[in-house]
């Protein structure tokens, strides 16, 4: 009887619900100390897919210095991000290598799309080579309009981003 | 006799192949890019045999947005906008050279105050677009302060160029017919001060990032591009000048208001990766001239915008005219079949023909140097790719 219960399925269940438990048990007081963590140390992959990049450049850049808000400009490895920001048009070249890069990232991980073209394709509509906007592919956090947005706004989507963090519950 | 002979020989043949498995498993294929600290939308594959490059092999194309199929479907004053996104830092040249071919087109002069302020507008862009890819320079070399410097200085220009447009990096200011509109209040001194306190900026500049003795090891006498190299990969702009040849569009086929101005052709005869990184930086500085040239010649008042029909269109033909863009030669050729759209449109830019020479001059250097060569080409991937 015992012996027929004992089986990989059961125990992966088994596992499970005690990590549902656990869980639960921790959301209250460990949560917002993790979800404080994740807040303020937001690393973005160094991925561009077209010209918001300078934008994306100048945000990091003395005057708009968006270290001081939490996002680091990381030249790292993508194992260690969080957060990528889709930094315009996305065409049907580009489009697999996004996919890939964002599911080699660990999670949690968030995504921004940047500018119109991320958005909806924007200029780019009719082009033959773009695809209409970056939802298609990866789930997408927070939308940033402009063309190309200006790093201003691009900061109070972070800031929005943050926001969401802080509201959602620890997985 | 003969079995042993025939033992031997294979034996020998079997070692051979070993050999040879050997050698091809010492080379390593290393993948750079799309994902990547500085190439950003460009991947290129190099195979190394222990430290040094022996094969590289470019793969553009990841920003192909068909620009040249889009201005078929739009009307020559639609097309500006998006024509100016493949650089958007460099958006007033890239534009001038489109105004100057449908003006060719069209049949119509532009009023000589306008050819100033076109002058001025994309002489500053000039300067943006440098100042940003020396920034990316910097962090290529991980050095950090050349990436802060440039990029705070960056702003400053933008202010008065959004005091001028309207815009921060995206102007659409150079259209058909002139520019926009004229320039603001107050704008000659403002920008006469500006130049005066970038000339004193780049003397810093010069100090902290040209003469600093790591950057002078890592790019001295590295990855030479030759003379007759240079003409025969065909390449543009400072890559062109720093091996050399002082041959610059500003000065072989002047357009608008060029030939009145008094400036050199800054040009640098070492051939190698300094050089390349150097020249620009002696072209902000003529720049500058340049400016105060133009500020001193503008006339005082005037038209800034010839009349033209709402949706113009010319007769029949074809025209192709270039500009000196950042990164070197930047042509249009635009064909006309008599209605308000184009035919076809060909952009012809510096960024593809530098990117000519980075198989060139990247084989037979070494790896670490990889990152300074190719940065030092002046390339751009989405004007590459269009």
């Amino acid at each position: 009887m015992i012996k027929d219960l004992v089986n990989p399925t059961n125990f992966n269940l088994m596992v499970s619900k005690v990590g549902d438990v656990l869980v639960r048990a921790l959301d209250k007081p460990l949560g917002y100390a993790i979800n404080w963590g994740r807040v303020w140390s937001l690393w973005p992959v160094h991925l561009e897919t077209a010209c918001c990049s300078v934008e994306f450049g100048a945000a990091s850049g003395p005057r708009y210095d968006v270290e001081r808000f939490g996002i680091i400009e990381a030249f790292g490895s993508l194992r260690q991000c969080d957060l990528i920001v889709v930094q315009g048009t996305v065409t049907r070249k580009m489009a697999p290598r996004l996919r890939m890069v964002y599911d080699q990232m660990p999670e949690p991980k968030y995504v921004i799309a940047m500018g119109a073209c991320a958005i909806t394709g924007g200029l780019y509509i009719d082009s033959y080579n773009v695809l209409p906007g970056v939802d298609g592919i990866i789930p997408v956090d927070v939308y940033v309009p402009g063309c190309p947005p200006r790093p201003e706004t691009l900061i109070q989507g972070t800031m929005l981003l943050q926001e969401k963090i802080k509201r959602s519950k620890i997985k | 006799m003969s079995d042993q002979e025939e033992r031997i020989s294979e034996t020998t043949r079997l070692g051979l192949e070993i050999v040879k498995e050997a050698e091809e498993d010492r080379l390593m294929t290393l993948s750079v890019g799309p994902q990547h600290p500085g190439s950003g939308h460009f991947r290129f594959t190099v195979k190394v045999d222990g430290d040094y490059i022996v094969d590289c092999d470019p793969d553009p194309g990841y920003v192909h947005r068909g620009e040249e199929k889009m201005c078929e479907y739009r009307n020559f004053i639609q097309n500006i906008p998006h024509l100016e996104r493949p650089v958007i830092h460099d958006s007033s040249n890239i534009t001038y050279s489109y105004s100057l071919a449908v003006e060719e087109l069209v049949k119509i002069d532009v009023p000589r105050r306008a050819q100033f302020i076109r002058a001025i507008a994309s002489e500053l862009n000039r300067q943006i677009y440098t100042l940003y890819w020396l920034a990316i320079y910097g962090i290529f070399l991980g050095h950090s302060t050349m990436f802060m410097w440039p990029t705070g200085d960056r702003e400053l220009i933008i202010d008065l160029m959004e005091a001028l447009t309207g815009a921060r990096v995206t102007h659409a200011y150079n259209i058909p017919g002139g520019v926009r509109n004229d320039i603001p209040y107050g704008f000659k001194d403002r920008c006469l001060r500006q130049v005066t306190n970038f000339e004193k900026r780049l003397k810093e500049y010069e100090d902290i990032f040209y003469n600093n003795p790591l950057l002078r090891q890592r790019t001295e006498g590295v990855a030479i591009l030759t003379k007759e190299d240079a003409i025969k990969l065909g390449v543009t702009g400072s890559v062109l000048r720093a091996s050399g040849i002082p041959y610059d569009i500003r000065k072989a086929e002047p357009y608008d208001i060029y030939d009145e101005i008094d400036f050199n052709v800054q040009y640098l005869k070492t051939c190698d990766s300094f050089a390349r990184a150097y020249v620009p930086l002696l072209d902000m500085r003529e720049s500058c001239h340049i400016i105060r040239q133009l500020l001193d010649k503008m006339p005082e008042s005037g038209e800034v915008r010839a009349k033209l029909q709402p949706n113009p269109k010319g007769p029949p033909g074809e025209a192709y005219r270039r500009v000196e863009s950042g990164r070197g030669a930047l042509g249009y050729y635009i064909v006309s079949d008599g209605t308000p759209k184009p035919y076809r449109v060909k952009i012809s830019v510096g960024s593809f023909r530098n990117l000519l020479a980075l198989p060139h001059l990247l084989v037979g250097s070494k790896l670490g140097d990889m990152p300074s060569v190719y940065w030092s080409l002046n390339y751009w991937p989405v004007e590459a790719d269009r």
